[in-house]
């Protein structure tokens, strides 16, 4: 039956490598061109553009609203292609590398450590706060997730292994749920792709938009309920009712996952994985079915849980790297600031979960996505004017909506730095007590 | 039933009253054997500081190589096809060496994960 289990492993990796130019977060898109503005013609709106790869010249028509004095020449640019509009007419242009400014640098630090942080500690996050600061700091929004994504794996891939030192993650159900998730992956896209395809742009921010509140409002606010039911007992965690029926279905194959002590068949753990895959394809953390998904269905606990999705966000991270680095889109300089604190960060957060109580990871896991489910659910008016299902809001009423799902971002991130930050050092100075205290017996 | 550090020194300390030296400094001498290495208060253990200061260098000489040649690094990693080697490598380089660091200070800095 091991032997079955393996090869069906090996056999699912190439399988969905073969459905190529897939990742989470929807793909590198293939309407945009790379390269350099040789001259620009303001009577009739036109610019020479030399295309990266070829090195071939092309001249291509600005957009209506588009002027040709903001045009800049002799910098890496990215155009992206009105194709409803004609043949080679621009839609948008943005340069590709934004000059990086010493307030953008510890921008991008700062975001760095906290993002790692609670990455160490909850096993994802992170991506859903990097890639619209970056976007905000203006990196054109493909360079923005393609740059995340490269950061994300090495972070991945440090904090899972200090987990693992410290016992905590399961290998095995991480790899069996990477596999599955990255078919996951392909499935969430071809679902993104038919969307757009019939109700474009805005249709596919509404979906977006609407799955990512539904996912955390419920599951978030379960993940609150059984947080505080902790927190208010003994603290003592259980597995969840859910899980132990699913133990009890006896399907073949089963798996065994030794760190995560949990006997399950692979009929339920493929569905754990396949879920984790399309929610990462659509809103770009997967972490946020996973880690529940691993605690409440599959019934590991909440450290293990959260010390195996980094293994998962490795196994996929690295796969839409390379994705991504194929369609030469990742600026390095980017991934390499955030990965210069959030090693820092993730190494930190790892061993901040020795410290505590099983149920604040959940907590902060709960919080988080509570008030990440705030700024999505900001967005959704705007998306709804944009179908034309609402009338269209008046331009301050846009802004503040734009403010406060900004700002709920940065508070998400906030509040989750803060409630790791206390609980460990409380953890750190119970621990340090209780060390003085046997120490003193034995001298005393 | 275990006998605790507790038990052992107070076994110790009935056998020293009692006269019996040898055999309190024997007892002694077993639990020292056994706690060898998981006593309460562990002799301050040497910090990495070297270590910190290796890593440390060689991730910020990768940095400060990086930032110099900005524009030709930028423009080679990101000319796509096999060329997805450099982001992908530099990334796994930073994070040995820089990871490397970043566990060494945090020890140097005496936080460790709990035992």
């Amino acid at each position: 039956m091991k032997k079955l289990l393996i090869i069906l492993m090996f056999a699912l990796v190439p399988l969905s490598l073969l459905a190529q130019s897939a990742l989470a977060a929807g793909g590198p898109p293939t309407d945009i061109l790379k390269g350099v503005i040789t001259e620009v013609n303001e009577a009739d709106r036109t610019i020479v553009f030399q295309k990266h790869e070829n090195k071939e010249f092309m001249t291509l028509t600005l957009g209506a609203d588009m002027k040709p004095e903001e045009m800049r020449m002799n910098k890496k640019v990215l155009i992206s292609l009105d194709k409803n509009a004609g043949e080679n007419v621009m839609k948008d242009v943005s340069i590709m590398f934004m000059d990086m400014t010493a307030s953008k640098l510890l921008a991008l630090l700062v975001i760095g450590l906290i993002g790692g942080l609670l990455s160490g500690f909850i096993g994802s996050g992170g991506a859903f706060v990097m890639t619209p600061a970056m976007m905000s700091l203006g990196v054109p929004g493909a360079v923005a997730v393609a740059s995340n994504m490269c950061h994300k794996f090495p972070k991945a891939m440090i904090g899972a292994y200090k987990r693992w030192k410290y016992g905590q993650a399961d290998i095995k159900l991480g790899l069996v749920m990477a596999t599955t998730a990255v078919l996951g992956v392909q499935i969430g896209i071809m679902i993104q792709k038919s969307i757009l395809n019939s109700f474009g742009n805005a249709g596919s921010n509404l979906y977006v938009s609407t799955i990512f509140m539904i996912v955390l409002v419920f599951v978030g606010g379960y993940v609150f309920y059984d947080a505080w039911k902790l927190a208010k007992g003994d603290g003592k965690e259980t597995v969840s009712k859910l899980a132990v029926r699913m133990q009890k279905i006896q399907l073949a194959p089963m798996m065994h996952f030794k760190t995560a002590k949990v006997t399950i068949s692979a009929w339920i753990t493929i569905p754990v994985g396949l879920f984790t895959g399309m929610l990462a394809a659509t809103i770009a953390v997967g972490g946020f079915i996973g880690v529940p998904g691993m605690i409440y269905v599959i019934g590991a606990s909440a450290v293990v849980a959260s010390a195996t999705e980094l293994i998962i966000a490795f196994v996929m991270g690295a796969w839409g790297s390379v994705q991504w680095g194929l369609s030469g889109l990742i600026d390095i300089r980017l991934s390499l600031l955030l990965l210069a604190t959030s090693l820092i960060g993730v190494q930190l957060g790892a061993l901040g979960t020795t410290y505590v109580k099983d149920y604040i990871i959940k907590v902060v896991m709960a919080t988080t996505m509570l008030i990440v489910a705030v700024s999505r659910g900001a967005k959704i008016p705007g998306y709804l004017a944009d179908l034309d299902l609402m009338t269209p809001m008046s331009d301050p009423i846009h802004a503040l909506l734009e403010s406060v799902s900004f700002w709920a971002l940065v508070t998400a991130l906030g509040s989750a730095g803060l409630i790791i930050t206390v609980a460990m050092v409380k953890g750190m100075s119970a621990d340090r007590d209780a060390k003085k205290a046997l120490a003193g017996v034995n001298h005393g | 039933m275990s006998i605790t550090t507790f038990d052992k020194n107070m076994s110790a300390v009935a056998f020293a009253e009692a006269g019996e030296h040898d055999t309190a400094r024997r007892i002694l001498g077993e639990n020292a054997k056994k706690q060898y290495g998981k006593a309460p208060a562990p002799a301050a253990k040497s910090k990495p500081y070297l270590k910190t200061i290796i890593f440390g260098t060689i991730s910020l000489s990768a940095y400060y190589m990086l930032f110099t040649n900005e524009k030709l690094v930028t423009d080679t990693f990101t000319m796509g096809g096999w060329h997805w080697i450099y982001p992908v490598g530099a990334a796994f380089f930073f994070s040995f060496t820089h990871g490397a660091f970043a566990s060494n200070l945090l020890s140097t800095l005496g936080i460790e994960a709990k035992k």
